[in-house]
């Protein structure tokens, strides 16, 4: 070794404190060291300052080890790498120095693992019971037995780890180690039933004892034979008895499951080793102990869930008796795979799913290495849920570690053998990272740690033992990343793409799944209709153009988005017939395959709504708005004004530039839809452009009428467009009809009757013109419906009057009602100077000095009329959203009335936004602050369900549904997690039962 | 298909059962059965029975009248009224949406909402009632206008050949037949009154159990030519008819109401349950007492709990803590006598057993027990003592029932509605009555 400087040769041996150990090296413990050996040796350890650490105390209780350093590398190795991993064995070592003995084990770059015999003899014999008896009895008790047995079996533990340590490959060696731990926890089960025998002893005749049977059967991790270094144990107890009465056996039965549970984790001298847990028994906590077979299987027959069955997929017996475990398991495992058969199976997976990518808490965020797409958790779902589905009619695949599941679903062809290779492998990289982190301290901690240094150790034991580097902190991050990013695209690869092989007839790889393999897949996720998805599928990859390519690359991960959604067969529908209508345009292929943000909203959207997909399938190329935010922008009123008249100088005549109008209109609302179910607009955003869209028609509208009719009589009047009630306000929903008042003026010198005459065609033709079919048809358009019915004298006046008018109208006519209408009138369209004095002449009128008590009076009646009227007969009210219990309409109505009474005084009341006006009402003390919050929050709720049921039926509907699916897709609109309908269900009844509490409080009682 | 499944189809084979009534309850607790042929029962389990909900009370809207029964395997029963020769069963239903969700508006499924709410906390609740009625001759009123009892007896007497102790023999073997195990029964204190007492069961079987315990009391009655009623108040001068219920927590297999060493050996939790009874008792009392009639009992005296006041064997008060026999910490429990036999039973125990858990969530602060009898006090010393009156007519119960959440929260949104129409409904007709009452009192002198 070249000559260097002490702190080269620091870093070079891997060192992070490089203070703290220079002076550690100067302790005297460290006297009879070779140095050069010593950094030789500890240039082995993933974390040498640790191991330097822990080698200063260990030679401090036992300086006989300085000779094993001394012998180099080669002899050393064991006990560097031990300390180096792990602090917490280094600690055992000091505290038990006579297990040393462990660490001149000769090392092999090819491990084998320990017998699961020899761990069984080896733990008896620890509290002296005889291996050899058919139920062993230790002849220790107490503490000396709890001792003796968890001082053993980390003795054991320590050997693994030190040949986990120095393998060449830690990932080859996984399974073995995974296997000799769950073999290690049973032998300590075995040995801990020992001791519960040899205890119970002193409270019950031994003959009694002797005659219970009890078999321990893994569940879980342990079950399955591939356990971490430190976890719970997952178990479940088995009796039998020749003699005994049930009772009798399930007392002593349950003693001796109890005495299991205190040998190896009651507080002693030696810590306990890890949680014996029984709750995944029959009746979870609720349960006994300890069950006979006959009484497991009556229970799981009887009673189990769906995901208790799934849990029993890990089932194995393990210690005690295993002539009993063994019967157990028979009778047991014919009723594990026809589990998929079961009632509710779709929605457990369904949840089990959720449950894997379900968000991870923020202060874990980015650490989480089991739980969260992409983690271990992600992993063995997958597998699981490919056992169950396939496993029913394949017994090959029953088998219970993930290892080898993934093996025989690959070798049975279920999973393609490059993408099973890939599974194998991020599978081993997680677990072995988990063990390298759990290693350290013998935590249960599935954290990614947060120390750059113990991250770097981390690097560095991830690696075999014959490779030499130390790599950096980023590159374990950047490796860790690479991985999460594979598992999370093999969840779908895996599960879908094999069906998509079968659909559409290709011999893609190695897989062959039968159509009704791939049918039963489908299903599992949620397709209703296996055989049309199927169809859809093949019909989307048939055949050799670029599109069918390049969607046989993306539809494994559209099929799973699509089935996240409400509808997924509609969702599949829908996207074949946008991909016929698009197929060829290169934008489109382009925009799926880069942009996997536009394809999972474009998945979401066909599977979530009828509207939009109608929409889309007639203005295919609005998907290229789903690529980018820009394209989700909701355009201004001046924006579509602008592009409106553009259109209108180039078009010749009216029902040409209509038709560029409506179409117009048409885009934006799609527009508007799109960013609103991807989450860019809140709801009063979407109610203010929907307004301004339908706004942009009428004025467009407008000017095509006035041009049409004053080209061959001249300019005889000036109109005006005022909106009412929801447009008003600026706050409808998608299909909401447009209501408004005419008004006209006609010009200097014109005659009274030839103005009017003029106003009635415009606006008989702008309204047509709205409402017309249009040649070439406009396609999936909601037709704007304008509606002038809340015009002075209702529908028995005439539909346009001049503003002269309307003044003798309001001075001389005016109902209390009419003044409330006014309250959200707002001039939309035309004459900029008479919608000036209309509003200077309506103004008095909608926010009077002094409301009678008879005008109160009046108000008060209508609404109870309409409230008695205007509900369809038979209708529950408190599913009606817009004039039933609570709903818009008992919030709206208190508003305004609030409003006309105080907006004279209180000039913030003067708005035509519902939202602006309560909020101004709390501000003059006029509601209270909490009050007005659940009035709004039931006005926005309504018209959230409102518009959601537009949104997924393509039809209006002022209910509440009550289907499932409907209130599903609904609950999903309005921002509810999936599986939720029962929720807003209650939601709603709840708040708008409140709301119209405060309603009537303040409406009617006063 | 189900173990259980198949042994009820196995049953119905080899006893040769022809007719199987699949029961369920509407929103005020009246029994609703409808048969179905031997045949049809495998599929009434696998897809449920279509019927229209809105013509039963308080089930579901008009406009959308599908639903679905389910039968309940685990309740299938013989029914031994029927003659062995034709034999007949019964199985409790679920009512579900023809989505085959479970429906909002089922009561059964309140109750099973609110048990599933007490084990999210831990707790299994068991139930214990004493159901008390009147044998009268015949449904119809006597000469006097009157009802008529089929005797003169008292509390606990013996009448010698007496209707009534036959009644009791032959009811008594005939609910042991289908599965009911009675604890106790005997003569109550009106004429013609009988107590029947159900041993204690989980809270969803007792509230099976006291719809299947009326229906048989009624058809014994049938067979020996009599009527038996569970109308809370039938005479205006003797007691009316209670279900005084026994409610007691269990956490896994320890009693959670009972700890040694404290007042009447009442655990924390137990005091919270109690608190939460009578913190909510004025708003669950439309639910527990939902006729017009039930409050004639409540404030007719005669041992009829009117005011909210606990005490340990204390007779008067409106929740009773039994006395603790030593040893028997597992029988620990709490009695409310506010309770009419004819309440639905799936709703007196959700709204009971959901306003003492909510007194344990909150931790409810108990008052002192009361130690003397709560009638005996004058109107001030009960206010000063904190024992309001229970509401005092069906119309201030509704009122009471309306601004309350829990209440809400507990029947679901759909329930409370339902529920509250009916009782608004109820009173709006008992309104339009002109009572014998105002006629003695004013016809002649007005």
């Amino acid at each position: 070794m070249n000559p260097k400087s002490p702190t080269r040769r620091l870093i070079t041996a891997g060192f992070a404190d490089l203070e703290k150990s220079a002076r550690l090296l100067q302790a005297p413990e460290l006297n009879g060291l070779e140095a050069s050996r010593l950094f030789e040796s500890l240039a082995l350890s993933a974390d040498p300052d640790q191991a330097l650490l822990l080698l200063v105390r260990l030679l401090e209780k036992s300086p006989e080890l300085a000779g094993l350093v001394n012998s180099g590398p080669d002899a050393s190795e064991p006990l560097f790498r031990l300390l180096g991993a792990s602090e917490a064995l280094g600690e055992f070592l000091i505290s038990h120095p006579e297990n040393l003995d462990v660490l001149r084990a000769k090392v092999s770059p090819e491990p084998t693992g320990t017998s699961t015999e020899a761990l069984r003899v080896s733990l008896l014999k620890a509290v002296r019971a005889d291996p050899g008896q058919l139920m062993p009895v230790a002849a220790e008790v107490g503490q000396d037995a709890y001792q003796a047995l968890r001082a053993q079996y980390r003795r054991h533990l320590t050997e693994l780890a030190i040949r986990d340590l120095c393998a060449a490959s830690p990932q080859d060696f996984f399974p073995i180690a995974a296997r000799e731990l769950a073999d290690l926890a049973a032998a300590a089960l075995d040995a801990a039933l020992a001791v519960s025998r040899a205890e119970l002893a002193s409270h019950h005749d031994p003959d009694e004892i002797a005659d219970i049977r009890l078999a321990v059967i893994g569940m879980g991790k342990c079950g399955a034979g591939e356990l971490n270094y430190i976890s719970d144990v997952d178990v479940i107890y088995v009796i039998d008895s020749d003699d005994a009465e049930d009772a009798k056996a399930a007392t002593i039965g349950t003693a001796l499951a109890t005495g299991i549970s205190r040998a190896i984790s009651s507080a002693a001298s030696e810590p306990g080793l890890w949680e014996v847990d029984a709750n995944l028994r029959p009746e979870g906590r609720e349960g006994p102990l300890v069950r006979t077979v006959e009484s497991h299987l009556n229970y799981y027959q009887r009673w189990a869930k769906s995901w208790e069955f799934q849990a029993l997929l890990k089932a194995r017996p393990i210690a005690g008796d295993m002539e009993l475990g063994r019967r157990y398991e028979q009778a047991l495992s014919p009723l594990i795979w026809s589990s998929s058969e079961r009632e509710g199976f779709v929605e457990s997976v369904q949840s089990m799913r959720r449950r894997v990518t379900e968000h991870i808490p923020a202060q874990e965020q980015g650490r989480q290495i089991k739980l969260g797409s992409g983690g271990l958790r992600d992993v063995e779902f997958t597998v699981q849920l490919l056992q169950l589905v396939h496993a029913k009619a394949d017994e090959s695949l029953r088998c219970r570690d993930t290892t080898s599941a993934i093996a025989a679903l690959s070798e049975a062809g279920y999973i393609g053998r490059s993408d099973a290779r890939e599974f194998d492998a991020v599978y081993r990289y997680l677990r072995v990272l988990e063990h390298r982190i759990q290693l350290v301290h013998l935590r249960r901690t599935h954290l990614m740690p947060q120390s750059e240094a113990a991250r770097r150790a981390l690097a560095r034991g991830m690696l075999g033992a014959l490779t030499a580097s130390r790599p950096s902190a980023e590159s374990l991050m950047a490796s860790w990343q690479r991985t999460k990013r594979s598992v999370r695209t093999l969840y779908e690869r895996i599960f879908y793409r094999p069906v998509l092989a079968t659909a559409a007839h290709l011999s893609a790889e190695d897989v062959a799944l039968s159509p009704a393999a791939a049918g039963a897949r489908l299903a599992a996720l949620g397709y209703m209709d296996p055989k049309g998805a199927l169809r859809h599928i093949q019909s989307l990859t048939a055949g050799i153009s670029r599109r069918a390519a390049l969607q046989r690359q993306l539809l494994p991960v559209l099929l799973g988005w699509l089935a996240d959604g409400v509808d997924p067969d509609a969702g599949l529908l829908g996207f074949r017939r946008i991909s016929e209508a698009l197929g060829t345009s290169p934008w489109y292929l382009g925009m799926l395959r880069d942009s996997n943000a536009a394809a999972e909203r474009l998945c979401h959207i066909l599977s979530s709504s009828r509207f939009i997909t109608d929409l889309l399938e007639v203005s295919p190329e609005a998907v290229k708005w789903l690529g980018s935010d820009d394209g989700l922008t909701v355009r201004s009123f001046d924006a579509q004004w602008e592009e409106i008249r553009a259109k209108m100088r180039r078009s010749h005549d009216s029902a040409g530039a209509i038709r560029l109008i409506r179409l117009i209109r048409r885009r934006e609302i799609l527009r508007i839809a799109i960013a609103d179910s991807s989450g860019l607009l809140d709801q009063d955003t979407v109610g203010q452009a929907l307004a301004d869209a339908d706004r942009a028609a009428i004025l467009g509208a407008l000017h095509a009428a006035e041009e049409q009719v004053f080209e061959s009589a001249g300019k005889l009047t000036s109109m005006l467009i005022v909106a009412m009630g929801r447009q008003g306000g600026r706050e409808i929903g998608y299909g909401s009809d447009a209501d408004v008042l005419f008004v006209h003026r006609g010009l200097e010198g014109v005659p009274k009757e030839a103005a009017q005459k003029q106003a009635e065609q415009i606006v008989t033709l702008t309204t047509s013109l709205l409402k017309q079919p249009c040649k070439p048809p406009i396609l999936a358009e909601r037709v704007l419906d304008v509606d002038a019915s809340l015009r002075p004298e209702g529908k028995q006046g005439p539909l346009v009057r001049s503003f002269d008018s309307y003044r003798e109208y309001y001075t001389r006519w005016s109902q209390v009602w009419e003044a409330q209408a006014l309250l959200r009138a707002r001039p939309i369209a035309g004459d900029d100077a008479l919608a000036e004095d209309f509003i200077a002449l309506i103004d008095p009128v909608r926010y009077p000095a002094q409301v009678s008590a008879g005008e109160q009076r009046e108000i008060r009646r209508i609404k109870a009329r309409v409230e008695a009227e205007r509900l369809p007969r038979g209708a529950d009210p408190a599913r009606q959203l817009k004039l039933g219990r609570g709903g818009l309409s008992d919030v709206e109505w208190l508003v305004q009335l609030l409003q006309l009474e105080n907006a004279y005084s209180v000039r913030a009341l003067r708005t035509t936004s519902t939202v602006e006006a309560t909020n101004a009402a709390v501000e003059a003390d006029l509601l209270p602050a909490d009050e007005a919050q659940t009035l709004l929050e039931s006005w926005q709720l309504a018209s959230r369900i409102r518009s959601a049921n537009v949104i997924w039926s393509g039809r209006a509907s002022d209910l509440l549904p009550s289907a499932r699916q409907d209130l599903e897709a609904v609950a999903r609109w309005c921002g509810y997690e999936a599986g939720m309908a029962a929720d807003i269900e209650e939601d709603y009844l709840r708040l708008t039962r409140r709301a119209r509490g405060i309603f009537e409080n303040h409406f009617f009682e006063q | 298909m189900n173990r259980q499944q198949e042994f009820v189809l196995r049953t119905i084979e080899e006893r040769d059962v022809r007719f199987v009534r699949l029961w369920f309850t509407d929103v005020v607790g009246s029994l609703k059965s409808v048969a179905l042929a031997p045949a049809e029962v495998e599929g009434a389990f696998s897809e449920g029975l279509g019927f229209d909900g809105s013509s039963i009370e308080g089930l579901s809207r008009v406009f959308e009248s599908d639903m679905l029964v389910q039968p309940d395997p685990s309740t299938f029963q013989i029914l031994p009224w029927r003659g062995e020769t034709e034999e007949t069963s019964r199985m409790f239903c679920d009512i579900l949406t023809p989505d085959g969700m479970p429906a909002a508006a089922d009561t059964r499924n309140v109750l099973k909402r609110t048990l599933a709410k007490a084990a999210d906390m831990g707790f299994t609740c068991y139930t214990h009632p004493e159901i008390e009625f009147y044998l009268l001759k015949s449904d119809k009123l006597g000469a006097d206008g009157f009802p008529e009892p089929v005797d003169e007896a008292g509390y606990f007497d013996h009448v010698p050949g007496g209707v009534a102790q036959d009644f009791r023999r032959t009811a008594v073997s005939m609910l042991e037949a289908v599965g009911i195990s009675v604890e106790f029964s005997h003569h109550e204190a009106g004429p013609g009154q009988n107590e029947i007492d159900l041993r204690y069961a989980d809270a969803l079987q007792t509230a099976d159990n006291v719809m299947t315990f009326r229906t048989v009391v009624k058809e014994v009655a049938l067979t020996q030519d009599s009527y038996a009623t569970f109308m809370p108040k039938p005479f205006s001068h003797h007691p009316g008819s209670g279900m005084h219920t026994h409610f007691s927590l269990f956490e896994g297999d320890t009693n959670a109401f009972f700890e040694a060493g404290t007042e009447f050996q009442l655990s924390k939790t137990a005091r919270q349950f109690i608190a939460g009874w009578l913190k909510h008792a004025p708003e669950f009392t439309a639910v527990t007492n939902q006729f017009v009639n039930s409050y004639k009992r409540l404030w007719g005296g005669g041992e009829a709990p009117s005011y909210l006041s606990w005490g340990h064997n204390n007779r008067s008060a409106l929740v009773r803590v039994p006395l603790y026999k030593p040893g028997k910490g597992q029988s620990a429990r709490v009695e409310y006598r506010g309770i009419d036999s004819a309440a639905n039973p799936y709703l007196a125990y959700a709204v009971l057993l959901g306003a003492g858990l909510k007194g344990i969530e909150e931790g409810y602060e108990l008052p002192d027990a009361v130690e003397e009898d709560v009638w005996s006090l004058s109107t001030a010393e009960r206010r000063a003592m904190g024992h309001d009156p229970l509401p005092s007519s069906l119309h201030d119960a509704i009122r009471i029932l309306e601004e309350s959440e829990l209440m809400a929260e507990i029947l679901g949104e759909q329930v409370f509605e339902h529920f509250l129409r009916n009782k608004r409904d109820e009173w709006h007709d008992y309104r339009l009555e002109v009572t014998p009452h105002e006629l003695k009192r004013n016809l002649g002198v007005l």
